[in-house]
């Protein structure tokens, strides 16, 4: 053994012992989220469509003045129109949401990086939930300042027709946060199915299949019980939890409140993530 | 490195009782018990679909046995606080996601266990990936991608190594490096776990070897008992005057096997005992090679009927 080179001899050399800890799975996951472009183009994508599609929603209420003269209008009705431009925008950007969630972790079984992720945490589990904080945490972040940034633009827009928004109005700040919220729900719910179908194609249609045509096909029902669940759908809950202020004149007093779709979200998620974990915990890798 | 074997008997020590595991109505490994030592080259060999690389994952918990345990240091794998740092396993050079380079790969690795930047630029300059580190895996070569695996392996500066089929994809250079890394692992105390379907890459690296056929474990000793347990060492012979030598050789024990003109396979003496006697009649010899060769028949006799896919041979 005379040719050791000298990088070989180097692992004589002990690394300083560490342990695994739910906080380095967090970074890792952080790593792992912020290294992959998927991450960046979905986040980018769902930013410029939140704004683009709240200057072109903007525009025509400017235009068209489709409620209209809102310039005389009271102050909140004006700032309520600002919200609705803004929050159109939210229809595609779930759909991106729930494409990331998804393929955070299929990626990992379709490249095989998920053995190389059981093996660091053998548990399991931690790896999930810490994937599942992370990209609650980053979509949430993501989603406000999408939303932010899209009430902003269209304040600019209709501030040209003298209609201006609000900001002390705690309607803005509640839409606002209400649909970031909704949009890392979405996420969190999608890598749950993600987690459970192993495939990106399948958790992609799987969950696509559960926000859009779920609610449509329980429209199409005529019976009164499927009518009666119709507003405990993923989607059709998620925008209850933050649309309220947008149409204060409806009276919605049949169907649940904010909160309560908050909860009914909230049980879709722990549904969804329960199922990923207990599969998680029993198959091979 | 310390290790004291009087002190904790466990140490540094992967051991399987009645290890089995079942895909259905397939069994891929049955009811198979080893011990891997600290210190030496621990050689898994088998045919393809023998059930090597079913057993490296249920010691690392990718799979659950059906039925029988498997310990590292005593413990389950789950069990251990800082498995990095206990186990290095390199079970598939295709378990990193394509889409991130080799560094962010390593850094994701690491941060589970807080393992810093520099142990992270210190593995990638151990394996010699300085050069592609920035890149995505996605264009990795399979050599690449196993230098990658070593160097996962490695972030945790493991006591215990477990590689599967590490040489798969290396080119020569990487193949001897592969060798002498692991050979160097093992002398400086550590255990080294090592899977391969070639014997010849076993005879050259591994001190150990447990054999496996068909889920089931064929032999479990040193490689030079292998080795002269399973067939009597062959010489093969070049010599002008071959049909003088083939006469002087013979022997009850010994066999000669004239495969062309001018050259012998000579199977019960040892290469020594040839060249003397040629020497002592006067005769020439242009080659005297002992082959090596008597290393994968040995294999092929150990594991002839425990192959799950056969050929039949090329006439």
């Amino acid at each position: 053994m005379t040719t050791i080179t000298s990088p070989v001899a180097r692992t004589a050399r002990p690394a300083p012992r560490t342990e695994l800890s739910f906080g380095g799975v967090l970074h890792s996951e952080w790593i792992k989220l912020r290294t992959l472009r998927s991450t960046v183009w979905s986040f980018a994508v769902v930013i410029a469509l939140s704004v683009g599609i709240a200057v072109i929603m903007a525009f025509s209420m400017r235009d068209g003045m489709v409620s209209g003269d809102l310039s005389a209008a009271p102050a909140d009705l004006q700032t309520q129109a600002v919200l609705q431009s803004s929050m159109i925008g939210i229809y595609l950007g779930q759909l991106v949401m729930a494409v990331l969630g998804v393929i955070a972790i299929s990626g990992e079984y379709t490249t095989g990086m998920i053995r190389s992720t059981l093996t660091a945490v053998p548990r399991r589990l931690p790896a999930l939930w810490a994937k599942a904080v992370v990209l609650f945490a980053a979509t949430f972040v993501v989603g406000v300042a999408s939303l932010g940034a899209a009430f902003a633009a269209s304040s600019i827009v209709l501030a040209g027709a003298d209609v201006a928004a609000d900001l002390a109005d705690p309607d803005v700040a509640v839409t606002i946060l209400g649909g970031g919220l909704y949009l890392g729900l979405v996420a969190v719910f999608a890598l749950g199915i993600g987690a459970m179908l192993r495939s990106s194609a399948g958790g992609i249609a799987a969950v696509l299949g559960l926000m859009m045509l779920l609610p449509t096909v329980m429209q199409l029902i005529p019976a009164q019980w499927v009518q009666d669940l119709a507003p405990y759908a993923f989607s059709t809950a998620g925008f209850a939890i933050f649309s309220g202020p947008l149409n204060p004149g409806a009276v919605v007093t049949t169907g649940p409140d904010a909160w309560q779709s908050l909860a009914i979200v909230l049980a879709w998620v722990a549904a969804s993530i329960a199922g990923a974990a207990v599969l998680l915990k029993r198959r091979d890798a | 490195m310390p290790r004291c074997a009087a002190i904790r008997s466990v140490e540094g020590m992967i051991t399987a009782e009645g290890l089995s595991k079942r895909f259905g109505a397939k069994t891929a490994v049955h009811d198979i018990s080893f011990t891997v030592r600290p210190g030496q080259v621990t050689g898994f060999l088998g045919p393809n679909g023998a059930g090597k690389s079913t057993t490296m994952r249920m010691i690392v918990g990718l799979d659950r046995p059906t039925e029988g345990r498997v310990t590292v240091n005593g413990k389950r794998y789950a069990e251990l606080r800082a498995p990095l740092h206990e186990v290095g396993a390199l079970l598939d050079a295709k378990a990193v996601h394509t889409g991130r380079t080799a560094y962010n790969h390593l850094l994701a690795m690491a941060a589970t266990h807080g393992i810093g930047k520099s142990r992270v630029r210190e593995v990638i300059e151990l394996t010699g990936l300085e050069s592609v580190a920035g890149k995505r895996v996605g264009g990795f070569s399979l050599g690449m991608g196993q230098r990658l695996g070593i160097a996962a392996a490695m972030l945790g500066d493991p006591s215990t190594l477990i590689l599967d089929e590490p040489v798969n994809g290396l080119d020569p250079e990487g193949v001897l490096w592969v060798r002498q890394f692991v050979r160097h692992l093992a002398a400086e105390g550590r255990t080294v776990f090592l899977s391969s379907h070639l014997m010849s890459e076993m005879a050259l690296t591994a001190d150990h070897l447990i054999v496996l056929g068909r889920g089931e474990i064929l032999v479990d000793a040193p490689v030079s008992d292998v080795i002269s347990g399973g067939t009597r060492a062959r010489v093969l012979v070049r010599s002008p005057q071959a049909s003088t030598l083939a006469d002087l050789l013979a022997a009850p024990e010994v066999a000669v096997v004239r495969s062309e003109a001018g050259v012998l396979e000579v199977t019960g003496v040892e290469a020594s005992g040839i060249g003397d006697l040629a020497a002592r009649h006067g005769l020439a010899i242009h080659e005297l090679t002992p082959l090596s060769a008597s290393l994968e028949e040995a294999y092929m006799a150990l594991t002839a009927d425990a192959v799950e896919y056969r050929t039949e041979a090329v006439r």
